[in-house]
């Protein structure tokens, strides 16, 4: 029985750049997965061809996610099947406030599936309890997206979004990245709030004290030259702790 | 306030407060702001030519929100004729289909310590065509001058065009001056951004674009051309 969600033999590059090669790795429902690895082993380019970024050119293997070939899809049927991508370093949207980003991608949501568009009053006790929650000010979610944030603030932002569209599947790039702290804390609080045995996680960090504290994850894989070439526990952080990435690395060479 | 149709010339008396929304407009329009006076002025323009000249006095203040959708030229041309007169002149301008348009602006500071500032934003889809040609003339003997001018377009599909000529006439040293002009693309990066969180890629656009324009439109202060203006270039977007 394929998993919920099963990367097999996922090739792709960049332009003439092959980044995936061969990568394979399947997730459960409910699974917290973390992978490390060092820089450019693909990492982020895997969170990325899962979300369908145009950038990258899928040149083998196959993802299937809740049955469906998610290859298939484009970016907001992705996103709309469940796919979330909270991002390394999301991008400015002048002139576009948070409240109405969400209100469009909810009711995106809600138009796909045929329901009718959220009214005020809902859209309104959606958002207040998640901002509190996630500690987002009324002024944050007035502002332009990501516009004039500090990188702490759009990882909060990005873990807000995460609450307010309760993806199935989460992808979150580096989340701890740049931030102090409290902030990492609020951003492993939003892993641990969303928990859920129909939602899994798929979590791309360096960070060995945040995985182990905050995320605490069912499995860990190392990817090393744009394949999966270690699969296992929480012990395979102490490997990392004590070796890094050299004995990974040359695995996948050989 | 006062709604004009096709008057051809006006004149506001010193000191006095002036707002004028323009729905229809005449072939012509000569404005003079007479010293002191403040005026407000929303123009929807569009489908015909029409040429605006307005004159400001002495410490007058004068500003100017045109939306432009479709065929037809617009010459605007705007006279800071007294000291310490100010104008703006914002402009949003959207094309689709074969429609071509025409902008051409002069600003000339013909006294001292006048100020001048243009916003002129526009996206054009299909095969549309619009050239925008901004003019800034500051006489040698002028002090204090302060003109700005920023263009800037969003080409909406392959074939639309846009060209900029600015004319920068600046013969004076004591001088502030900033212009430049971009002519581009939605920026892919923020699109696929919108699309990771489930929105559709043409309303992606849409919201992108819409914010893009309403950078002018967000300026008029008047709530209720404010929400006209902004309906109808949702409108002009759509088609």
């Amino acid at each position: 029985m394929t998993a919920w969600l099963e990367i097999n033999d996922l090739r792709a590059k960049a332009g003439d750049k092959t980044i995936l090669n061969g990568l394979s790795l399947s997730i459960d429902a409910g699974e917290v997965h973390v992978i490390m690895g060092p820089n450019g082993s693909g990492k982020s380019t895997l969170s990325n061809v899962l979300c369908g970024n145009p950038h990258y050119e899928v040149t083998g293997g196959s993802v299937t996610f809740k049955g469906e070939d998610l290859l298939k899809l484009n970016v907001e049927e992705r996103a709309r099947l469940g796919v979330f991508l909270a991002f390394q370093s999301p991008v400015e949207i002048p002139g576009v406030s948070m409240a109405t980003f969400m209100k469009y991608a909810l009711n995106a949501r809600r138009k796909a599936a045929g329901e009718k568009e959220l009214d005020a009053v809902g859209f309104m006790k959606r958002i207040k309890v998640r901002a509190q929650a996630l500690n987002v000010s009324d002024e944050m979610l007035k502002r332009p997206v990501n516009v004039g944030f500090s990188g702490g603030e759009k990882k909060r932002l990005e873990t807000f979004q995460m609450a307010m569209l309760e993806p199935d599947f989460c992808i979150l790039d580096e989340m701890d990245s740049g931030m102090d702290v409290d902030a990492v804390k609020v951003a492993g609080n939003g892993v641990k709030i969303m928990r859920s045995p129909e939602r899994s996680f798929l979590v791309i960090s360096h960070n060995i004290k945040f995985i182990r504290e905050q995320i605490m994850p069912d499995k860990v894989h190392v990817l090393a030259n744009g394949r999966v070439v270690a699969d296992g526990g929480v012990e395979l952080l102490d490997e990392v702790d004590k070796n890094g990435f050299a004995g990974f690395v040359k695995e996948a060479v050989a | 306030m006062e709604t004009l149709v096709k008057r051809e010339r006006l004149t506001v008396a010193e000191n006095e407060n002036a707002v004028f929304i323009e729905r229809e407009l005449a072939d012509r329009l000569e404005i003079d702001v007479k010293a002191g006076a403040r005026v407000k002025h929303y123009r929807l323009h569009g489908g015909a030519d029409n040429a605006l000249t307005v004159r400001i006095g002495e410490n007058a203040a004068y500003e100017l929100v045109t939306l432009h959708l479709g065929n037809g030229d617009l010459s605007m041309s705007f006279d800071l004729a007294g000291e310490g007169a100010n104008c703006r002149s914002d402009v949003v301008y959207i094309l689709s289909g074969d429609e071509k348009s025409v902008i051409a602006s002069d600003v000339r500071h013909n006294a001292d310590k006048t100020v001048s500032a243009q916003l002129v934003k526009g996206a054009v889809g299909g095969r549309g065509h619009a050239a925008f040609q901004g003019g800034i003339l500051i006489p040698y003997d002028k002090k204090e001058i302060d003109g700005a001018q920023q263009h800037r377009a969003l080409l909406l599909s392959r074939d639309a065009t846009v060209e900029a000529v600015p004319r920068l006439e600046i013969y004076a040293d004591d001088v502030k001056c900033a212009h430049g002009s971009a002519i581009g693309t939605l920026n892919q990066d923020q699109l696929y951004y919108m699309r990771t969180r489930g929105i559709d890629e043409t309303d992606a656009r849409a919201l992108l674009t819409t914010a893009f324009l309403n950078e002018v439109l967000d300026g008029i202060e008047d709530e209720s051309v404010r929400a006209e203006f902004e309906r109808l270039a949702d409108e002009g977007l759509k088609k």
